[in-house]
């Protein structure tokens, strides 16, 4: 018994090491650089504006308020970002770095009507 | 001004560490993310094949989840196993919270934790687990790695401490169809194979995920074949 509970504390003791060394990794990993920050508005389930522009090759911060009563899900595969906005709140995306492009995005529960697009130039 | 440190030295760092690890069978690897008023049932299956004329062994796993809030999410699985020539048997229940730490996109990783319990019907074993799950985007790229630490206790087993690693490689092909990789690797497992998966939009909120992949032995202890299949349907 006391050889396992020997076993157990020395795996133990790994695995903490371990742990730590991954979260100062992950404080490593943190930028904390300020972002260029965009506002992107949904009212009557529609995107304003529906075309935004953004600097390419740099991270960018979105802004999204959802005016409407009811959510709202922020969706672009191009993007490779979904991200749901409850009504009558907001919430942040992070974005990019981009290439110059256009990047198309839509909202997933009024797709006929909630859709536009990000040119990063 | 220091350089950050790139993921995939943490992958190197949590395969490493995963070789003096513990118990886990090839499952699924989790990404970091919730997403509020989410709700999924899911359906997952392994079949452990030995094409030399051994035992097969087919897990299947039934659960229902939802968000709690914007960075919680709590599953709760039912968990049957069936032998070969033997009926399905419900073999445990197991409840799951993730913990969605960062914002996607924020940092150069994204970061969450995985909360375990189970509990094996019939028998005195139960099981608890914390994972950490990071994931990194590169281009159309994604890396996930899953670092567990599992403790097992109870009247019919000898208490144990593990640990278990799964990862994943994944090309963004296109929405409906993503191949990637994954690797599984604990103390009863170490395979290795392609994976692919894809979505399926049933419109407004309900969509089906998929996963299907097969995983290749790397030590003998692992089964010759194990065929995964999930199913995930969001609404």
């Amino acid at each position: 018994m006391h050889s396992v509970r020997k076993f157990c504390n020395q795996r133990f003791l790994g695995l903490t090491k371990l742990f730590v060394t991954l979260i100062v990794c992950m404080s490593a990993s943190f930028t904390f650089a300020a972002k260029p920050e965009f506002e992107l508005r949904i009212k009557d389930h529609l995107f304003y504006p529906s075309e935004l522009h953004v600097p390419a090759n740099v991270k960018i911060k979105l802004l999204v308020l959802n005016e409407d009563s009811t959510p709202e899900e922020f969706e672009s595969y191009e993007l490779n970002r979904e991200k749901v906005i409850l009504g009558n709140s907001k919430s942040v995306i992070f974005i990019g770095p981009l290439a110059p492009g256009i990047y198309p995005f839509f909202g997933e529960f009024n797709i006929t009507t909630a859709q536009g697009v990000i040119i990063a130039e | 001004m220091s350089q950050p440190i790139k993921f995939s030295s943490l992958l190197l760092l949590l395969s490493s560490s995963a070789a003096f690890a513990g118990t886990t069978s090839v499952d699924r690897v989790y990404d970091p993310y919730v997403q509020p008023l989410e709700r999924e049932i899911e359906f997952r299956n392994v079949l452990e094949h030995d094409p030399f004329g051994g035992n097969d062994v087919w897990k299947t796993r039934f659960g229902y989840g939802q968000s709690l809030s914007e960075r919680l999410f709590l599953e709760f699985y039912v968990v049957g196993e069936k032998e070969q020539g033997e009926a399905i048997e419900e073999d445990s229940y197991e409840i799951e919270l993730k913990w969605q730490l960062t914002e996607q996109g924020e940092y150069s990783s994204d970061w969450g934790l995985l909360f375990e319990f189970e509990d094996e019907l019939g028998q005195d074993v139960l099981e608890a687990a914390v994972t950490l799950i990071g994931l990194k985007e590169y281009n159309r790229f994604i890396f996930t790695g899953n670092l567990s630490a599992i403790i097992e206790w109870g009247g019919d087993i000898n208490d144990e401490f593990e640990t278990a690693f799964a990862g994943q490689s994944r090309y963004r092909l296109s929405q409906s169809f993503e191949p990637g990789l994954e690797l599984y690797q604990s103390e009863t497992t170490s395979a290795f194979g392609p994976v692919f998966s894809g979505v399926v939009k049933l419109g407004g909120r309900k969509r089906l995920t998929w996963e299907t992949g097969i995983l290749f032995p790397l030590d003998d202890e692992t089964a010759n074949q194990t065929y995964k299949i999930n199913f995930d349907f969001e609404f």
